[in-house]
């Protein structure tokens, strides 16, 4: 797995070389994570050549705006997976994208379409079965929705027809499932 | 905050929502500033923080190799300045097929002046062929114009031939003949060396001259030639004549029938002929 790749720098120790400018560390970094996040966007922008767009932009944004993560209000993961969310939601949103779309050729976008109309995940694109039969399907399609639609939880909340509350609720018991599943 | 509320705001799912990036940036300092006070909080946003970092790791995707490539070239990374150099050196290379567009284009700047230099050359041999033919044309010209004088000379002599011809047949045949008397005219004082005959038919009485048997002094453009016949020691006019070298093509001329004559008289009298013969001007005369 990916995960198996990472080197022994510790998070502070990359954090302080990304901030000095370290370019050795900028390829560390890439080598550690870009599959995590490539895994991140590729769900979200199912466009091979768009989401490697992104993926570049991504860590481009990392090394340009290295400076303005702050380790005090989060792991250096959360902030460079919320740069990869952003940047592919807003891809998704914009003008290339829709070209995208119409440049596909039907076949593709029928399976395009499918793809982004399913709420639950092809277990073979996800590679974690288990995890998809542990995780509840009312509590999977809410954080697929949040995480991989770039849905907030007020949008997810009417896509789904449920109380604020109740999507806040269920998004909490999904992650403590990720995290009883992961420990 | 008591112990209850805390773990009340823990359970609102509200931290879950700050790690996935979707609260508002008041929100978001508002739980900055309870994970700064409260380490509760912060373990909280820890494990939240990791299990998501879990998950992404679990459901990572390997991009192409490229794209860290296209990353290190964009950022002008030192380690890939080969590969930039290369990057570089392309556009030189693409621009040398625009050279070799060029050279064809240069090419057919070639063709077409080696075109030019072909249509010169042959403007150059049409117009000297022109003139060699135009030159020769006019040398055909003044060919055919000479050959043109020299038959109009070659005619002018056979009709001399043909009328000299004539009149001596006429001399032969009338010495020959029985029915015509030939009378011969002798030069008078104006012009001793004068001579000329008159053929006189016995018969039907007819007179012929011959201006082949004349010799007689050319007459000018105010005077001709005109016969009289002496009857009973009166002239009477046979008629006018032209001068020995007349351009008429007969060379025998019909004159006026005389029924009885003495003789024969030749006087040059003005254009026309006179009533009474210019005694003065008697050329010729001879007697029957």
């Amino acid at each position: 797995m990916t995960a198996l790749k990472k080197s022994t720098l510790t998070e502070p120790e990359l954090v302080l070389a990304l901030q000095s400018k370290d370019q050795a560390v900028l390829k560390t970094l890439y080598s550690m994570y870009s599959s995590a996040l490539y895994g991140v966007i590729s769900r979200i922008i199912t466009h091979t050549e768009l989401a490697e767009d992104v993926l570049q932009e991504t860590f481009v944004k990392i090394w340009q705006s290295a400076s303005q993560y702050d380790n005090t209000k989060g792991r250096l993961f959360t902030w460079m997976m919320n740069i990869a969310r952003n940047l592919s939601i807003d891809k998704l949103r914009s003008k290339d994208f829709k070209n995208s779309l119409k440049n596909q050729d039907i076949e593709n976008n029928v399976s395009f379409v499918d793809e982004q109309n399913k709420v639950t995940f092809n277990p073979d694109i996800l590679g974690v079965k288990q995890l998809v039969q542990n995780l509840k399907p009312d509590l999977q399609s809410v954080l697929d929705l949040v995480y991989y639609k770039g849905f907030t939880h007020v949008e997810a909340a009417e896509k789904l027809d449920l109380p604020l509350g109740t999507v806040k609720t269920r998004i909490r018991l999904a992650i403590i499932e990720l995290r009883r599943n992961f420990n | 905050m008591s112990v209850e509320n805390l773990k009340a705001y823990i359970e609102s799912g509200v931290l879950e929502l700050y790690v996935l990036g979707d609260l508002s940036s008041e929100e978001t300092l508002q739980v900055e500033e309870m994970a700064a006070r409260y380490p509760e909080v912060r373990a909280e946003i820890d494990a939240i923080e990791q299990a998501m970092e879990q998950y992404a790791m679990q459901n990572a995707v390997e991009p192409s190799a490229d794209v860290e490539t296209r990353l290190f070239e964009k950022l002008g990374f030192s380690d890939l300045e080969e590969q930039e150099e290369v990057v570089s050196n392309q556009p030189v290379y693409t621009e040398e097929p625009k050279i070799i567009r060029l050279d064809g284009s240069d090419g057919k700047v070639r063709t077409l002046r080696y075109a030019l230099v072909a249509c010169v050359a042959l403007l150059v041999m049409s117009v000297a062929a022109l003139f060699i033919t135009y030159n020769k044309l006019n040398d055909a010209h003044s060919q055919i114009a000479s050959l043109n004088l020299d038959k109009q000379k070659f005619a002018g002599v056979v009709s001399k031939l043909e009328y000299d011809n004539k009149g001596l047949n006429n001399m032969a045949e009338m010495a020959d003949s029985k029915e015509w008397a030939t009378i011969r005219m002798q030069g008078q004082a104006i012009s001793p060396k004068s001579k000329m005959n008159v053929y006189w038919n016995k018969k039907d009485k007819s007179v012929l001259i011959n201006y082949v048997a004349m010799d007689l002094p050319k007459a000018d453009a105010e005077h001709e030639y005109q016969l009289w016949a002496l009857v009973n020691g009166k002239p009477v006019s046979l008629g006018v004549f032209g001068k020995a070298d007349s351009t008429s093509n007969e060379a025998i001329l019909k004159m006026q029938t005389i029924q009885e004559a003495q003789a024969f008289a030749v006087t040059l009298e003005p254009m026309g002929g006179s009533v009474n013969p210019t005694m003065e001007k008697l050329t010729v005369m001879g007697g029957v």
